[in-house]
């Protein structure tokens, strides 16, 4: 029985870390299309072609092999393990904190296979779910700041010390703008909170002040324009990836991707809904229903991914003073008021 | 009371004191000095000896996954705050000090405080050490200065250290002697029925270490086949049992952030005193 378990566990990490690095392939040549599309431009087009393939679906293949065939450099001055790790620590905390992210229905509305419910979800039954997902994102502080200093450079430099401020800053948002969810939702599981939500009314209708801090600081988070302050291409070369080529500098374009991805889970899971559309519901078994979940929560997903990229062409990048302003001077205090308001609302109105 | 190596408690004592002389002779000298080879050599002879001596006290954990991982994290663990001491450029340090809390925070997964763990490393990895190798990057710093290879009191350290591991150990023996019979083992995958109920080891250390400090009213007693939310449980705990730790701790915490805001706030600029004389100054 145990080794059913392992070998279940293992299959379903091998689908799920396939799909999504299968997506950001893609999520790359959708970038690739909006950006074109906002500067009414046509963008990658040829890739496919001979194939008769339209809209250069082979991109993200040409792509890959260019990212995997260029020459590696390593520059002599940089501190070599530091320089390698990097990289490294950058797909490894993007890829583990969709453990247990819920790709589908969890629990008791679960399909079963073999006698036993199959869980939409690598870990199911972590109480402190979305805790854990907080905390794997934290680390990838980590591969900014490594990849500035350990380039000895002073572009990366710069763009690893503006980093390491703006992740610390905006985690703080962050955690506090979902902390009203959790308190209606009661508990701190990522199931339990669309099961509620998919009971009563989506939390962006309940929390539209927690909705939109959690945004914006998801933005600043993934390092997406308009906070690409750490990269910014016109002050800072290319930021704490300058001196990064090849696939190390596609590692770390896999892992602001596969961040994306986490991110945009996190909002439809909390704010959206889930799974939930007016005909789902908690209530339906079954694999049908089960993949229908599966796709409406990717359908939503793939909506706020596109929203994150459009958000990119229409922005302008923020100054580093007015960035710290906003966390600080705003967002905090907002989110805070919003926790306080939600505890007073829940204890007292609804008498729980 | 004979003394014999069969016995966990003087196997214990006897650890704790080699721990203590080899880690005594591993330390740097007070003023910096290289150390000697044959200081080196024995310190480190003894400080193996003594993890010898700790480790036949290990019980294996029931199952063998829990075995695996809990001496992977513990090997990590030990492994990476040697490197932390040891190392001598700080970026490497600090780095070493996050590998150590991420280990740590995988034994208190395997032990059940899986919200613990996840707060660790929020507050430790994510935001404390990153705050380090903010500062030590900006410093620039090599770690090459006497000051930064010289112990001030190695003989008190030691001691001190050694003094605590001690109490740790001595406390968690006589707790397995007393459950010896029951099959509790002092390294024991659990689960939160087995934490919540009153006679399980785990319930006794926190009896014996944690006493509450205050009660606001009686809490909720569970039942031992109930499982309540682990955040729900830490919380009611905290702000029960515990309420006036919580807030001196939550007053000393705002104590210290009005100090920093005191200290961080810039100054105007003084002006040098030499050619001003009282007519001269603006009004």
């Amino acid at each position: 029985m145990d080794v059913w378990l392992i070998a279940g566990i293992l299959f379903k990490i091998l689908v799920v870390v396939g799909i999504s690095q299968g997506a950001v392939a893609y999520l790359i040549l959708v970038e690739r299309k909006i950006a074109a599309y906002a500067q009414d431009r046509i963008g990658p087009n040829r890739c496919g072609r001979e194939v008769r393939l339209p809209f250069g679906l082979l991109q993200p293949i040409a792509d890959g092999a260019k990212m995997l065939l260029k020459e590696d450099v390593i520059p002599s001055y940089v501190n070599k393990p530091l320089y390698i790790l990097a990289p490294a620590i950058a797909i490894i905390a993007a890829t583990i904190g969709f453990a247990v992210v819920p790709f589908g229905p969890v629990g008791p509305s679960a399909p079963t296979a073999l006698g036993a419910p199959f869980q939409f979800q690598i870990a199911p039954g972590v109480d402190v779910g979305i805790v854990y997902v907080f905390a794997v994102g934290s680390l990838g502080v980590y591969a900014v700041v490594l990849a500035g200093w350990a380039s000895n450079n002073k572009y990366a430099f710069l763009g690893g010390l503006r980093s390491s401020a703006q992740l610390i800053s905006y985690e703080v948002p962050l955690g506090l703008s979902i902390l009203g969810m959790v308190l209606i939702a009661r508990s701190l599981d990522l199931n339990k909170i669309i099961e509620w939500q998919d009971r009563n009314v989506w939390g962006i209708f309940i929390q539209p002040i927690g909705f939109l801090l959690f945004l914006i600081s998801s933005f600043a988070e993934t390092n997406r324009l308009p906070f690409d302050l750490p990269e910014s291409e016109q002050e800072l070369v290319g930021g704490f990836h300058t001196e990064y080529s090849a696939m190390k500098f596609g590692m770390f374009f896999l892992g602001e991707y596969l961040n994306i991805i986490t991110t945009s889970y996190l909002v439809v899971i909390l704010f959206l809904g889930g799974w939930d559309l007016p005909f789902l519901n908690a209530g339906q078994t079954g694999w049908l229903p089960a993949f229908l979940k599966a796709f409406v929560l990717l359908g939503k997903v793939g909506a706020i991914v596109v929203f994150i990229m459009w958000v990119r062409w229409t922005l302008p990048r923020f100054r580093y003073d007015q960035l710290m302003d906003l966390a600080w001077k705003t967002m905090i205090p907002l989110a805070i008021l919003n926790l306080v308001a939600t505890a007073i609302v829940v204890q007292y109105a609804w008498g729980h | 009371m004979t003394v014999s190596l069969a016995d966990p408690m003087f196997r214990a004592i006897v650890g704790v004191v080699l721990g203590a002389l080899g880690t005594f002779l591993l330390l740097p000298h007070r003023l910096g000095a290289a150390p000697t080879w044959a200081r080196s050599l024995s310190g480190v002879l003894l400080s193996v000896l003594s993890i010898a001596f700790l480790a036949s006290l290990w019980q294996v954990p029931a199952s063998a996954f829990n075995a695996i991982f809990f001496f992977a994290f513990a090997a990590a663990a030990i492994t990476a705050s040697v490197l932390m001491i040891t190392s001598r450029d700080p970026v490497h340090s600090a780095l070493w000090f996050a590998a150590v809390v991420l280990a740590t925070s995988g034994l208190f997964l395997l032990a059940g405080a899986s919200f613990l763990a996840a707060g660790t490393v929020i507050v430790y990895a994510g935001a404390i050490i990153v705050t380090f190798l903010f500062v030590i990057m900006l410093a620039q710093q090599q770690g090459r200065a006497v000051y930064d290879r010289a112990a001030r009191a190695p003989l008190l350290t030691a001691v001190t250290c050694f003094l605590i591991l001690g109490g740790l150990v001595y406390s968690l023996l006589s707790l397995k002697v007393e459950h010896a019979e029951a099959g509790h083992g002092l390294v024991r995958p659990i689960d939160r029925v087995a934490i919540e109920h009153p006679t399980s080891p785990n319930r006794q250390v926190l009896n014996r270490s944690v006493s509450p400090t205050a009660r606001l009213n009686e809490p909720a007693r569970v039942s031992p086949t109930e499982t309540v939310p682990e955040v729900a449980g830490l919380g009611a705990s905290l702000f029960t049992d515990h309420l006036i730790s919580v807030e001196v701790a939550g007053f000393l915490l705002f104590v210290a952030l009005v100090a920093c805001l005191a200290i961080a706030t810039p100054k105007p600029p003084k002006r040098p005193a030499v050619n001003i004389t009282p007519t001269e100054v603006p009004i």
